[in-house]
């Protein structure tokens, strides 16, 4: 039955409005980062627009300038203090590290037990599966302690490696059976040939199969990016004197009060490289969320 | 006709074992099966064992005391609390996920100009980092300049001196307010993607019959989505019942206990008390207790990956 032009019009109305209202956080969010602290902390009226942005919450964040240079240079003395921790330069090198190094080692084991699962006939191939998947949900409080112990062992406490390696862990699920999935999108005849041809195993790996699911691998990829990059439990466990992060936000807010402008400027800071990632994998997204399982 | 084979095996100077051959699965498995061992499994056996052990708070040493940490996790008011509070977040987080995510999916189920880039909008929250969701929400409702408690006591729905994330009774709300914000986008997502695959036919069919819109998506849509339903609600309670940034950042489990957790309990005993078993024996009970609701739920809905 067609719409009438009036229920095209409404319905263009409610979604339009349905969107803005889950977009306005972000926006929000952005605006506070740009606003003059007293903008921010207004107790008397909602300041939704500031005409007068500033940057000086990302010069301290990403800049590395410190608060006591801020005042002098605008001659006021609101809020001199609290200096070098805000510089966030080292936060945002060790999140991308680990994020990048996680990323890598997932898709790396992820991908040749993700080839194994979708080709091999072996005794015990769906229980390996139902184990991975498992794993997936078991929550990582669980193992925290005792994983706590093992890094302090072998000197990897608070290191990068030992939160690659967690995080590959909490990633390797999800990599796996999504990888799985876009195996199993090309044909088995297709091995078959290459096998025929006298092609080992392996070679009907790296140089047949691997070439077509290259866009699948690389969805993969950015999926494991994100979940490292804004990972929060562990990180917060295992780490002290390394911050990823949604970790080094957090301690910006402290018993004096909070940084509101220093927390949205590396908060936005932290979202941006998401949404770019994000929009990329747009088609993969959903597939992604539901481990291989609904192929959006 | 060239009949060259496009891969010539060059005959091995030695025959490795076959289950060293790409042939056999051990190799392509291994790299995968070690790290979910050392990782994975090994820290929950030690998890157990560290559970039987008891702290004893002068010496900080561990006293092999099997019950102790399990009788003391029973006995415990502030585990059953939390207890309490994860199954009321999720329940409550899982139904208002999914029945707004399935009204906004309908909603944006369209092809006119302009609803791709409004799917792509709806799921940029999906990505934010939680904490810093957390963060957001925990700005916008602050007591006295939050853009959102100010609405709201203008429109009259809260009292200023009842600041929504510092009373009591509110704060579990205002912490389920970040939730639902980032995670209906997953059930929009999802349900979006399960609408787009149904067949067209059986709705045509009913058009000419004469079914209403209304009718049309609770005879047809909903029963043949209910797959999809069941998978998507498995994926977010198991995530829901772990939940931890939202309560650790917006309220670190206050005001008291209002807001605590399992895992933030859990963290709690860890950090405050350094009291690693029973901090260990508290994150097994949350593992007995998803793994005991999810296979119930799996075995009442029959759900499939």
């Amino acid at each position: 039955m067609p719409a009438s032009a009036t229920q095209i019009v409404l319905r263009y109305i409610a979604a339009i409005l349905v969107v803005a209202i889950f977009m306005f956080p972000i926006a929000w969010w952005g605006l506070t980062s740009i606003k003059p602290i007293s903008a921010i902390f207004n107790k008397d009226t909602v300041v939704f627009f500031d005409f007068t942005p500033t940057l000086d919450n990302y010069r301290v964040t990403l800049l590395g300038k410190s608060r006591a240079e801020l005042a002098i240079e605008s001659g006021s003395t609101f809020g001199v203090g609290g200096a070098s921790s805000y510089d966030s330069r080292q936060t945002i090198l060790d999140s991308t590290i680990i994020a990048i190094g996680s990323t890598v080692l997932t898709v790396g084991i992820g991908l040749l037990a993700a080839y194994a699962l979708s080709r091999l006939t072996f005794r015990g191939r769906q229980t390996y599966l139902a184990w991975v998947l498992s794993q997936r949900f078991m929550p990582p409080i669980a193992i925290i302690v005792p994983v706590v112990f093992m890094l302090h062992y072998v000197d990897l406490r608070d290191t990068h490696v030992g939160l690659i390696f967690v995080h590959a862990l909490v990633n390797l699920p999800i990599a796996v059976l999504l990888m799985k999935s876009f195996f199993d999108d090309v044909p088995q005849e297709i091995d078959e040939s290459a096998l025929i041809d006298g092609a080992t195993r392996f070679q009907t790996f790296r140089l047949v199969v691997l070439p077509m699911v290259r866009g699948g691998i690389a969805s993969t990829a950015v999926l494991c990016f994100i979940f490292s990059w804004t990972e929060f439990l562990l990180s917060l466990f295992l780490t002290t004197s390394i911050r990823t992060l949604p970790v080094k936000i957090t301690t910006f807010v402290t018993s004096t009060g909070s940084e509101w402008g220093f927390i949205s400027a590396l908060g936005t800071s932290a979202i941006v490289p998401s949404f770019i990632f994000i929009l990329l994998v747009q088609k993969q997204l959903v597939r992604g969320l539901t481990l291989g399982s609904i192929k959006g | 006709m060239d009949t060259t084979p496009a891969f010539v095996r060059s005959a091995p100077r030695f025959a490795l074992p076959r289950f060293l051959t790409s042939e056999h699965p051990f190799p392509w498995l291994f790299p995968s099966t070690a790290l979910l061992v050392i990782f994975g499994i090994y820290p929950l056996l030690y998890a157990i064992y560290l559970s039987l052990f008891r702290r004893h708070p002068a010496t900080r040493t561990y006293i092999f005391d099997p019950a102790w940490n399990w009788t003391k996790v029973f006995a415990d008011e502030r585990v059953w609390g939390a207890i309490g509070h994860t199954f009321l977040y999720t329940i409550i987080a899982l139904i208002i996920e999914l029945v707004l995510g399935m009204l906004i999916a309908l909603l944006l189920d369209s092809d006119r100009r302009g609803f791709g880039l409004m799917r792509a909008l709806m799921t940029l929250p999906l990505v934010v980092p939680p904490a810093v969701t957390g963060m957001m929400f925990l700005l916008m409702l602050d007591g006295s300049f939050g853009v959102l408690s100010r609405g709201l006591y203008n429109a009259g729905l809260l009292s200023p001196q009842y600041p929504i994330l510092a009373t009591g009774s509110t704060a579990l709300f205002g912490v389920l307010l970040a939730d639902i914000w980032q995670w209906t986008p997953f059930m929009v997502l999802i349900m979006l993607a399960g609408m787009r695959a149904l067949p067209r036919e059986p709705f045509e069919a009913a058009a000419i019959d004469g079914a209403s819109a209304t009718q049309a998506f609770f005879k047809l849509t909903l029963p043949m989505m209910s797959k999809i339903i069941a998978l998507a609600v498995l994926i977010r309670g198991v995530d829901l019942f772990r939940i931890y940034d939202y309560v650790k950042v917006m309220t670190d489990s206050g005001p008291g206990t209002a807001t605590e957790t399992l895992t933030a309990y859990s963290g709690t005993v860890y950090f405050k008390n350094a009291d690693f078993p029973y901090a260990s024996t508290i994150a097994l009970l949350t593992l007995v207790l998803v793994l005991i609701t999810s296979n119930v739920f799996i075995k009442i809905f029959r759900v499939r990956f």
